[in-house]
């Protein structure tokens, strides 16, 4: 028997506590344990002590055990003997809501027994101080938060024209420059550069350079928006917030540069569609496929102007990135908004980003929806998107065999670790096809960092991928990567116009990064269940 | 504003923003230097061919896809006076009416005309007149009547804040 060495049993120490579980776990009497500790001069382990101020603010902000245990990592069980300690047994003041300067819709923010309204409804009533929100009403409300790209640079031009000296509010604008990052042209250089003077002109802290990542991924990343919250952008894909359950949605660079100004846009309170995802997943199966079939039944204009609310078990096991994915796409059905509601996942995420001032929204028990769809995924095998529209969905076996010459693995759809991980997994120990070119473009710097200390990059640069740096320059055609006349590129990213990438001449196929890793290697497309033994090892 | 006569060009359903403004031509800021590329994803002559105060007669769903606003700037100053679709995707829309170019939305008039013919759009009223016959949609709202008769948002919110020029 080895005895462990002392960060060794530190080790152990944090993982399994107390002397008794450490011996339980290697094996040996726990007298040994406790001996090796003293010789070590390693300290008795102890709970970590919370004060009753830590105590008492988390109870008033959760009221309730479980939620606030979370926080700090303890069980309900613990959390209730901590309060029960310090005499807080009282119910909390529940939730502050006047310190938040919110005036709450009819039916509250919670779900309402009998309420009719959508989470759409209920969050812009609360924006436009309404009591509640009609379908079809005009509300003029203030966003919690705008985005700006490189667009940015034609957003100033428009503010200038109106000629307002400064911004309504430099906090609530979040500038990322990602979609030609680093500038691919000296007219993009000119734009960043005015951008970059801008933001320090006007005082706007949230502008990340173009080391810092795709803007979707860097605003929920960061923290910029929160459950319940209202943002707008200067993308299409703005959609995706929806994830951390807010309200986003996009719109074009002069109404921007109007918010800019006023702090203030018109929006028309959407009707709802629900739809629900059930069954467990096969292996191979992911998100992105789930979302491309989703968008074949209903089309790319089936949720025209319509919110998006997503449930069902499929989604409330799927990860705040599957959900991203998932809202990412909701905009190539026309979606306006495209939302999971808060949940635990919810939570768990962005209580590791230490936001905790918000105030999720639900919709109500009998809120009422313009149109209910179905989804059992249990049987749906990898999908795929063909040319030239995200709607002209097919299973991949359909295509199995189709020649590639180019394969994009990144974009704000589907570049995050769990995209990365997964098509690392399959080109373990592979090359890719010689006749193939494959990019990889982790969607931030943070994701790129985690996937070094993963092996990640190492695995993509051994079986032959160009690893580019974070950003969109090949899902817009802008940069890295334009394919020619006649060629073929299957990518994990949102969209298949004609000519999108490159030559209107040239095709897009959009999958999941499994079947795109799948397809690299084989040089054709591949259905990613024949490599099912490294998917599920 | 109040009528717009002009020949008409008839685009499919789903026209997307790509095909209006490819990606690769997003940092020009220039709007005359846009219109050279309307529709470029479609018809690379199309800026040639089309004449100030034409209309586009189109689809389901026209503009589909990215925010890009340069799909509706390009269309107008390339002297697009109308775009008349059986339905548009909501970026597009509000940027149409942005830029202050003109947008009608009707199920029937696609069917009822050809590549070419003239049609009359009365905007305030309501009514577009084809031939002899005389289809009505539901006129905008007061509000963004007003932003386009203003010649789009940039004057609308400028007069709005009391900034004169």
């Amino acid at each position: 028997m080895k005895i462990p060495k002392k960060d060794e049993l530190l080790k152990l120490q944090s993982q399994y506590k107390t002397d008794k579980r450490i011996a339980e776990a290697i094996g040996v009497p726990t007298y040994l344990v406790t001996y090796w500790r003293r010789k070590k001069r390693i300290e008795k382990y102890s709970l970590p002590k919370y004060s009753e101020k830590v105590i008492r603010d988390l109870w008033e902000t959760y009221g309730n055990d479980e939620e606030a245990g979370e926080e700090i990592s303890i069980s309900k069980a613990a959390f209730y003997k901590w309060r029960r300690k310090y005499g807080i047994l009282e119910k909390p003041k529940v939730l502050k809501l006047a310190q938040l300067e919110l005036q709450l819709p009819k039916s509250g923010t919670k779900v309402i027994k009998g309420g009719s309204q959508t989470i759409a409804q209920k969050i812009l009533a609360i924006k436009a101080k309404k009591m509640e929100a009609d379908v079809g009403e005009i509300v003029e409300v203030e966003p919690d938060l705008v985005m700006s790209h490189d667009n940015a640079g034609l957003v100033i031009r428009q503010f200038r024209q109106i000629g307002k000296e400064k911004v309504w509010d430099p906090n609530k604008i979040v500038i990322p420059l990602d979609h030609r990052a680093p500038a691919e042209s000296e007219k993009t250089a000119e734009a960043h550069k005015s951008i970059r003077e801008f933001v320090k002109d006007q005082n706007i802290k949230n502008f990340y350079d173009i080391k810092e990542g795709v803007c979707h991924e860097v605003v929920v990343d960061k923290g910029h928006i929160l459950p319940g919250e209202l943002a707008l952008g200067t993308d299409s894909h703005t959609t995706s917030y929806g994830c951390v359950a807010a309200l986003s949605t996009g719109i074009g660079a002069t109404e921007m540069a109007a918010v800019w100004a006023t702090g203030k846009i018109w929006l028309k309170v959407p009707d709802s569609i629900k739809i629900t995802i059930k069954g467990k997943r096969p292996s191979g199966l992911y998100a992105k496929d789930i979302i491309l079939h989703i968008i074949g039944k209903l089309t790319s204009e089936g949720a025209s102007y319509k919110s998006v609310e997503f449930y069902g078990e499929t989604v409330d096991s799927m990860s705040l990135s599957e959900r991203f994915t998932l809202c990412n796409l909701s905009m190539e059905m026309g979606a306006k908004f495209g939302l999971v509601p808060f949940d635990k996942t919810t939570r768990k995420f962005l209580n590791a980003l230490k936001k905790k001032k918000y105030i999720p929204v639900w919709a109500d028990e009998n809120a009422t929806y313009e149109n209910e769809y179905e989804f059992d995924v249990t049987k749906l095998t990898p999908q795929i998107a063909c040319p030239h529209s995200v709607d002209n969905v097919k299973t991949v076996e359909e295509l199995n065999g189709k020649r590639i010459d180019q394969v994009v693995l990144g974009s704000c759809t589907n570049g995050r670790l769990d995209d990365l991980e997964i098509a690392a997994r399959i080109l373990k120990g592979e090359r890719i096809h010689p006749e193939v070119r494959m990019l990889v473009l982790p969607c931030s710097k943070d994701i790129f960092l985690e996937a070094m200390k993963k092996g990640i990059i190492k695995i993509f640069l051994q079986a032959g991928c160009v690893v580019l740096n974070p950003g969109c320059g090949p899902c817009l055609g802008a940069h890295q990567g334009i394919l020619a006349k006649g060629e073929r590129c299957l990518a994990t990213t949102n969209r298949n116009f004609r000519g999108r990438m490159g030559s209107t001449e040239s095709e897009v196929y959009l999958a999941s990064p499994a079947t795109a890793a799948a397809s690299a290697i084989r040089g054709e497309i591949t259905d990613p269940r024949e490599f099912a033994k490294k998917i599920w090892s | 504003m109040e009528k717009i006569k002009g020949r008409v060009w008839k685009l499919k359903d789903n026209v997307n923003t790509d095909e209006i403004y490819p990606g690769k031509y997003l940092p020009i800021i220039d709007p005359p230097e846009m219109a050279k590329h309307a529709l470029e994803g479609i018809d690379k002559e199309f800026p040639n061919k089309i004449k100030k105060g034409d209309i586009i007669v189109a689809g389901f769903n026209f503009g589909c896809g990215s925010s890009r606003e340069q799909a509706a700037t390009s269309l107008k100053y390339a002297g697009v006076a109308c775009v008349v679709a059986k339905s548009f995707s909501r970026i597009f829309f509000r940027n149409a009416i942005n830029q202050g170019l003109a947008v009608v939305e009707s199920k029937e008039v696609f069917d009822l005309i050809k590549d070419n013919e003239e049609i009359i759009i009365n905007y305030k009223t309501g009514e577009i007149e084809i031939k002899d016959k005389k289809i009505s949609f539901p006129p905008l709202p007061d509000f963004l009547m007003s932003i386009l008769e203003e010649g789009g948002l940039i004057p609308h919110v400028r007069k709005s804040l009391g900034i004169r020029s």
